[in-house]
């Protein structure tokens, strides 16, 4: 029995076997690999992008804390940068004495990495109640301030002279690019 | 001259069936690179946002580190003033109880407060007013207590009373008040 085929189907077939071939094997070696491939990268995408939600997310809270920490402690933290100015403070606080002077200070090694700046305070006060306003007036001021011992009152006429040291604390030097000027302001 | 009536076919190299057969891998193969390419695409893209993403991390770490710091200053900072404002009030209180311990019988001229000690100078009508009135509430405060009297032309007595805490039960105050703010 004789199959007669045309030699123009012969080459019909060969070119479709041909391609089909083709095809096969870009599908299996080209695009099956490269869809693995997309469907892997496509779960560590999402993955990622869900931890750097999470990570948005504890960053907000944390941006969060602070901010109240801030607003919470704003007189403190402005009282650590501000620099303390001795004309700024007999101002101020010459109210509850009936003199006040200030000498050089001295810049302290650091307490608890803060910079601390020591003044002797010589003053005039006509009740101890004005000493009381004082130290109360002291914790609301514009630095941070500790009255220190020793201090000593001795009785002149009908004033009393107190002198005692204070510490004014401020921020390290990094924090705090401006140094004190307490010693140009004296 | 004319041998058939029927006008002859045009032949060409590209049958029907070939143009078919050409037409349907075409559009498959079109299909297979455009997929193939759609998977690129995408590839890069994935790539692109992964390094974004790791870029975000980095920013937001660093922007975490610098807040985590923050927040650790202020804290000392607080931690700080507070300890300031309480030494303040404490003296404040120290020094106005010290004054209220002084008898008005007496009148003092010179009082000094140490870091562990009281130094009291003063005149006093007599030395029984000193001893009831000033120096049993000294005793009962200090460790250590040593008065001295000089004898004034108006028959009062010139004092000089100083008291000390001793250094190592000073030191335990001092922790229990420690623990106690904590």
């Amino acid at each position: 029995m004789k199959i007669n085929i045309s030699r123009q189907s012969i080459y019909l077939l060969t070119l479709s076997l041909v391609l089909l071939i083709f095809v096969l094997l870009f599908a299996f070696l080209v695009l099956i690999p490269e869809g693995k491939n997309y469907r892997e990268k496509r779960v560590i995408v999402k993955k990622e992008r869900s931890e750097l939600r999470k990570y948005q997310l504890y960053n907000n809270e944390t941006e969060e804390s602070l901010q109240e920490l801030q607003s919470k402690n704003r007189h403190i933290i402005t009282a650590f940068d501000t620099d303390f100015n001795p004309s700024r403070f007999k101002k101020q606080y010459s109210k509850y004495f009936s003199d006040l002077s200030l000498t050089e200070g001295v810049n302290l090694s650091d307490e608890k990495s803060f910079v601390v700046y020591e003044v002797n305070t010589t003053s005039k006060i006509d009740s101890p109640k004005s000493f009381y306003d004082f130290l109360d007036a002291l914790n609301k001021s514009d630095w941070i301030i500790s009255v220190n011992f020793p201090i000593n009152f001795t009785r002149e006429n009908s004033l009393i002279k107190a002198s005692f040291n204070m510490k004014v604390y401020s921020n390290p030097s990094e924090s705090n690019s401006s140094t004190p000027v307490v010693e140009e302001a004296l | 001259m004319q041998y058939s009536y029927t006008t002859p076919r045009r032949k060409s190299p590209i049958t029907p069936e070939l143009q078919l057969l050409f037409i349907f891998f075409g559009i498959t193969i079109f299909m297979l690179l455009a997929t193939y390419a759609f998977l690129l695409f995408k590839d890069y893209q994935f790539t692109q946002n992964t390094l974004e993403i790791e870029q975000e991390r980095y920013d937001l770490n660093i922007s975490l580190h610098e807040m985590d710091d923050a927040i650790v200053f202020i804290q000392k900072q607080s931690q700080l003033s507070e300890s300031v404002y309480t030494k303040n009030t404490v003296l404040k209180d120290s020094i106005a109880n010290m004054f209220d311990l002084v008898p008005s019988e007496i009148t003092l001229s010179e009082a000094s407060l140490l870091e562990n000690g009281l130094v009291l100078k003063g005149i006093t009508p007599n030395k029984d007013v000193y001893n009831f009135m000033l120096q049993a509430p000294l005793r009962s405060i200090f460790h250590r207590s040593y008065s001295s009297f000089y004898p004034l032309s108006n028959g009062w007595l010139r004092f000089v009373s100083t008291n000390y805490i001793d250094k190592e039960e000073l030191d335990t105050v001092e922790e229990e008040v420690d623990e106690d703010e904590n």
